[in-house]
This record gives structure tokens, C-alpha cells and sequence, in this order.
């Protein structure tokens, strides 16, 4: 009996430490920290807008028929489309750099506003342009030199007078991240009708073009 | 008798109460403590690496671009959840780092749809 009543103290100071010690283990096995290799953080964006309006724009058309003039950077409404041998393709783009958006940023949504001035049945398509340009040296000879996407952004048919707003959010957002926005080409993909649109130079300043921007940096 | 049945008692109940107390440890990290900041156990990279997305003209996230993970975390899986402002999840995918020279631009997809207006934060982790 003195021999059990040594031991079995001996035995409860075991039970204790070998219970806590098994716990031990499993609890650090369920966190995983024993592969000692975890690593996690997290990023912030910020937002903000940096709406664009004709004093940002440059814009023109060129003629087929007239390849070496540059006449429609100065004109009032850029037109689009035409008959065979006498198309006209029109530019649009924004300067960004008042924006002050680093490469890392992007463009939430993006939509651009043009107001049709002569209507038409056709489908005009936005085709985003990759090289630089100005509207007071491009003509039409002067297409070759241009890298254009060879697939639209979007299209819209001009069948009314009047505002119209297409998205061009991915377009914006790669060209943030280029840190250069060379706009679009808008050209007629259906038919041979002539249709117009307001230009940075229209008298009415609500038929400019104009383009909102929502963007994360 | 009645000495040794009390050491008995008294060493099961410090037992049960030192499980007990465990457990709950166990349950509060697993619950909040591992995303919530930058705890770097890793050998890989102690830095918080920076991130861009790309959108499609509707607006929605395709990828997301992580910038400049080390060499050293090759074969490692990046975890990319996209948080709106309350920091829920929107949407969240991995990719096993791939090699590469020098600091790489590791890109995830799969995120479904998640408007890029709703995205407020990033949150990632590196495992292996």
C-alpha cells in the first residue's frame, strides 16, 4: 500500500503532462504552422474618376478620296463611311496624362460619348488604335503607318440624332497600363452611307466627344 | 485512501481543463488570426507584392497580375481573393507559381464574374 501510494501521485502528474502534450500537437497541426510556409498580406485600391471632355480630344477624319489632306482636324463634325473609293475613317482619342494614373492602375468602366449629326442605317465600328497620331499630319496615305486592333471594341448604328454612349473600358484599361491612350478609329462596316458625328471643334460644345472614366490605382 | 482518490480527482480535472483551454486557442486562430496581416513564416518572400487586373469592355475582372514574386516561391500555390469594401469575398482562385528569371508576374484566372467597380482589395497568401 505505501508503494501504490507513492506511485499514484507519479501517475497523475503523468496523465496531466501526456494529455497536454497530445493537445499541443494536434493544435498545431490544425493551423499548419508546423510546414512553416505561409505567407499572407493583402492591397488596398483606391478609386476615382478622371472624366475627359473636348479640351482633352483630338480628333479628324481621313478621306479616301482626298488622300493627302489632314482638313478634317479642323472640321466640325467627323464623318464616317462613303462609297467604295471614297471612305472616310474618323479618330478620336484622350490625353490622360492630367489623370496622373501609374502603370499599375486601370480603368473600372470607360464609356465613350459621341452625338450624331447626320444619321445613317449603318454599323459603325471602334477599332482602337495602337500608334501615336495628331490630327494635324494624319491623312489618309498616312493609314499604313498605324497599328489598329483588328477587332472592334464595339459597334453602334447612328440611326438617330443625338447622344450616343459606347463602353470602351478594356481599351482604356490596356492603355493605362501602356501609360498611352491613342483612341479609335471608327470606320463603317455594313453599307456605303454617310453618316457624321460631333468633333472637338463643333460649335455646340454637347456635341463633342466626351468619354467618363472610373479607375483603381 | 480517501488522500489518494482526492490526487486522482484533482489530476483528471487539471487534465480535462487544460484540454479545454486548448481547444479554444485552437478554434480562435484557426477562425481570424492567419489572413489578417502580412504573418510571413515563409522563406520565400517577406515582401507584400503588389497586383494589377485586366477587365473586359463590360468591366469585369479576367486576370489579375501579381508583380514581382521571387524566384524563390516557384512551386508554391498563390491564393488571389478579390474583396469588395466590407472585405467579402467576390470571388478567389490559385495558381501553382511557376519558374522564372528573376522576379516574376505570376497571372490568375477563374476569378467568374466580378465587377471590377465592386473590387476595393486584394487579399493573397502563399502556401505550399
Amino acid at each position: 500500500m505505501p508503494s501504490l501510494r507513492r506511485t499514484l501521485p507519479r501517475l497523475a502528474v503523468a496523465i496531466v503532462v501526456a494529455t497536454g502534450a497530445s493537445v499541443g500537437v494536434g493544435y498545431a497541426a490544425s493551423l499548419g504552422l508546423g510546414s512553416n510556409q505561409l505567407h499572407a498580406w493583402s492591397q488596398t485600391l483606391t478609386k476615382g474618376t478622371c472624366n475627359q471632355t473636348s479640351a482633352t480630344a483630338d480628333d479628324t477624319y481621313v478621306q479616301q478620296a482626298s488622300p493627302t489632306s489632314t482638313a478634317g482636324g479642323t472640321d466640325t463634325n467627323l464623318t464616317i463611311g462613303g462609297a467604295a473609293g471614297s471612305q472616310n475613317y474618323a479618330f478620336i482619342r484622350f490625353d490622360l496624362s492630367g489623370c496622373a494614373l501609374p502603370t499599375t492602375a486601370g480603368a473600372d468602366s470607360a464609356a465613350l460619348t459621341l452625338t450624331v449629326t447626320t444619321k445613317s442605317n449603318d454599323t459603325i465600328s471602334i477599332f482602337p488604335v495602337y500608334s501615336s497620331w495628331n490630327s494635324s499630319t494624319l491623312n489618309w496615305n498616312g493609314l499604313g503607318g498605324l497599328t489598329i486592333g483588328g477587332t472592334a471594341t464595339t459597334t453602334f448604328v447612328p440611326s438617330n440624332p443625338g447622344t450616343v454612349t459606347v463602353p470602351v473600358t478594356a481599351d482604356v484599361d490596356a492603355a493605362i497600363k501602356a501609360s498611352t491612350l491613342w483612341g479609335w478609329e471608327l470606320r463603317d462596316t455594313s453599307g456605303t452611307a454617310t453618316s457624321a458625328v460631333g468633333s472637338a471643334e463643333n460649335n455646340a460644345a454637347g456635341k463633342r466627344p466626351s468619354m467618363t472614366l472610373s479607375y483603381e490605382k | 485512501m480517501k488522500r489518494l482518490t482526492r490526487i486522482l480527482g484533482i489530476a483528471l480535472t487539471a487534465a480535462l481543463v487544460s484540454v479545454g483551454v486548448a481547444s479554444a486557442a485552437s478554434l480562435g486562430l484557426t477562425s481570424g488570426k492567419l489572413g489578417a496581416g502580412s504573418a510571413n513564416v515563409s522563406g520565400c518572400t517577406s515582401s507584400s507584392l503588389t497586383a494589377t487586373r485586366n477587365v473586359d469592355n463590360s468591366g469585369n475582372v479576367t486576370q489579375v497580375n501579381v508583380l514581382s514574386v521571387p524566384q524563390a516561391c516557384a512551386g508554391q500555390i498563390l491564393d488571389v481573393t478579390l474583396e469588395n469594401s466590407s472585405h467579402t469575398s467576390l470571388g478567389a482562385a490559385n495558381v501553382v507559381v511557376g519558374t522564372c528569371t528573376g522576379g516574376c508576374t505570376v497571372s490568375v484566372t477563374g476569378f467568374g464574374t466580378v465587377s471590377a467597380t465592386n473590387l476595393t482589395a486584394y487579399a493573397f497568401s502563399l502556401t505550399q
